[in-house]
């Protein structure tokens, strides 16, 4: 194709975004909706991810003895675990050193609780057990609940357990709300672009009359739908970076979780999101095009 | 230049808009075709140019066999035509230089051919100096002017125009009619559908008169001083 040809075809494309402004408003928001929340959903997705794996570094049974509990009863507890025949391993977690692995997860946000060490620590002695037959697991679990001096059993692998199930319940919405959406998206764009077909249809049997390939009378439509992909692209990654960002801040006072950072995948975002508005804007311009030129446009016949 | 060899249309609602039509048509002829509403006129023009395809027969157009042409080829039988309308169908936003241009750039025409054409066969319709005027601001028969212009630039060997004075003031219509003379003169073939008898009558051309999708008269071919 010559230059000079696709200069021409991409300003009409351009030309037709804009003389039909508020479809084009419409789709890109829908589309910037689709993205934002697919991105939204893999973002939350990761994050659990990580948070999990965080767990699974203490994948391990704890079991805490009553606040206040004398050092000497804590031991005895501990003795008493031992001697239950299902417990493998059975290592004292002294309330100081619980103390110090919290500061150490929290950083500069722990430092309220630095005076808490030795007589102030509210934190209670613990063991981290593990089982030699997990099938015996609930029967084990009311041995050590009934010992006296323990307080409860926190088993990790079920928190983990919870936040796949979370993950899975969030994937599986999202996946529908999203397949939603992209039809949605798609049904829009392809609107925005027959109105664009119909409004120039003087034109296009203009051009067909004087033999202008079908190609060429294309074109313009599915540069529109792609400009209007990229731009739903570039903003949905952008609100998205922003977002996030704000999302992240939010969150830093709390101490508990420590959302996954984004820059690693940044420019990634970026791309990927081009890349799907453009596709969806192209695949949007064919469907109404295609449908469209089926027929082939009437040249001679009054319009 | 145009065959018809037993050619029949039927439309899918059942209208036998043509029926065996059988024509030969020779490079360089000026052919008017006439007949009464509904006949068929236009229904020939479409064939001619595969905007509809023949329900039977051979349709053969320069050398091409038309009714063999596979649908991605119908653009390039076009660019031969130049094609006139009755309702002018000029682009009302874009003004009478830009509506020319219009049908070398969608040929992919290179700017520089497209500023040299473009001027000339404005001039050659006489309206160098509206080129810069929207078609809102003509008369019916510049805006049809332009309209040959517009058939004109591509240089087609056949020029096709159904009904090209029916919009135009009367007067007006011979205009039109040279300027096809002025084209045909030079080579170009003419085909031109037309209602009006003092026009048909005060050139001498060729007539093919179609009725009930049949023709029921023809001159043949006349030859022009
Ligand atoms: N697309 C179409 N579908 C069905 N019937 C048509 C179509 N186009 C034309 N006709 C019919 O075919 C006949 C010939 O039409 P046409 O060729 O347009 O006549 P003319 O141009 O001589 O007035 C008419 O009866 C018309 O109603
Ligand atoms: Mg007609």
């Amino acid at each position: 194709m010559k230059l000079s040809s696709l200069g021409y075809l991409l300003k009409e494309g351009a030309k037709n975004i804009w003389s039909n402004r508020t479809m084009s408003f419409a789709s890109v928001g829908v589309l910037v909706s689709c993205l934002l929340l697919t991105g939204a959903a893999v973002l939350f997705s990761m994050n659990i991810d990580s948070a999990m794996q965080s767990v699974e570094g203490s994948n391990t049974i704890t079991v805490y003895c009553t606040q206040g509990l004398p050092t000497l009863k804590a031991v005895q507890v501990g003795e008493a675990i031992k001697d239950i025949d299902n417990i493998s391993e059975c290592e004292l977690v002294p309330k100081d050193q619980a103390v110090e692995e919290m500061l150490e997860v929290l950083g500069d946000n722990g430092t309220v609780l630095e005076g808490l060490m030795g007589e102030d620590n509210f934190l209670p002695d613990s063991y981290r057990i593990s089982m030699a037959d997990l099938s015996l697991y609930d029967e084990t679990v009311a041995q050590i609940t009934s010992i006296e001096g323990v307080e409860k059993i926190i088993d990790y692998s079920e928190i983990a357990d919870q936040l796949t199930e979370l993950d899975d319940m969030v994937t599986t919405v999202c996946f529908w709300i999203i397949l939603l959406l992209g039809v949605v998206s798609l049904f829009i764009i392809a609107n925005t672009i027959r109105v664009a077909l119909f409004s120039r249809r003087l034109e296009i049997s203009i051009m067909k009359s004087v033999g202008a390939t079908n190609w060429f009378v294309r074109v313009p439509f599915i540069v529109e739908g792609v400009i209007i992909g990229l731009v739903s692209g570039g903003l949905a990654s952008l609100i998205l970076n922003v977002a996030y960002d704000n999302f992240i801040s939010s969150l830093s006072i709390l101490s508990f979780f420590t959302p996954l950072p984004l820059d690693p995948y940044r420019l990634r975002i970026v791309l990927v999101f081009l890349l799907v508005g453009a596709g969806f804007g192209m695949l949007g311009g064919l469907i109404s095009i295609g449908r469209y030129l089926k027929k082939d446009v009437g040249v001679l016949t009054t319009l | 230049m145009i065959t018809f060899q037993n050619v029949s249309k039927m439309y899918p609602n059942g209208t036998h808009a043509l029926n065996h039509v059988n024509l030969n048509i020779d490079t360089g002829e000026f052919v008017f075709i006439v007949g009464s509403s509904g006949a068929g006129k236009s229904t020939f023009l479409k064939l001619i140019m595969c905007e509809e395809r023949p329900s039977e027969g051979t349709i053969i157009i320069g050398d091409t066999v038309v009714t063999d042409l596979k649908r991605r080829q119908i653009p390039y039988l076009r660019r031969m035509m130049g094609i006139v309308f009755q309702d002018f169908r000029l682009i009302d936003n874009m003004n009478v230089y830009e509506n020319v241009a219009f049908a070398m750039h969608v040929v992919g025409a290179s700017n520089k051919e497209i500023r040299r054409k473009v001027p000339y066969f404005l001039s050659l319709v006489d309206l160098q100096d509206k080129a810069h005027c929207k078609p809102a601001e003509l008369s019916g028969g510049e805006q049809q002017r332009v309209g040959l212009a517009r058939a004109l630039v591509n240089n087609p060997k056949l020029i096709i125009a159904d009904e090209p004075t029916g919009n135009v003031d009367p007067a007006l219509s011979f205009e039109i009619v040279d300027l096809l003379s002025e084209i045909n003169r030079q080579g170009t073939t003419v085909l031109m559908v037309t209602h009006e008898h003092s026009l048909v009558k005060h050139f001498h051309r060729r007539i093919v008169e179609i009725h009930g999708g049949r023709v029921v008269a023809d001159t043949g071919k006349v030859e022009v001083r």
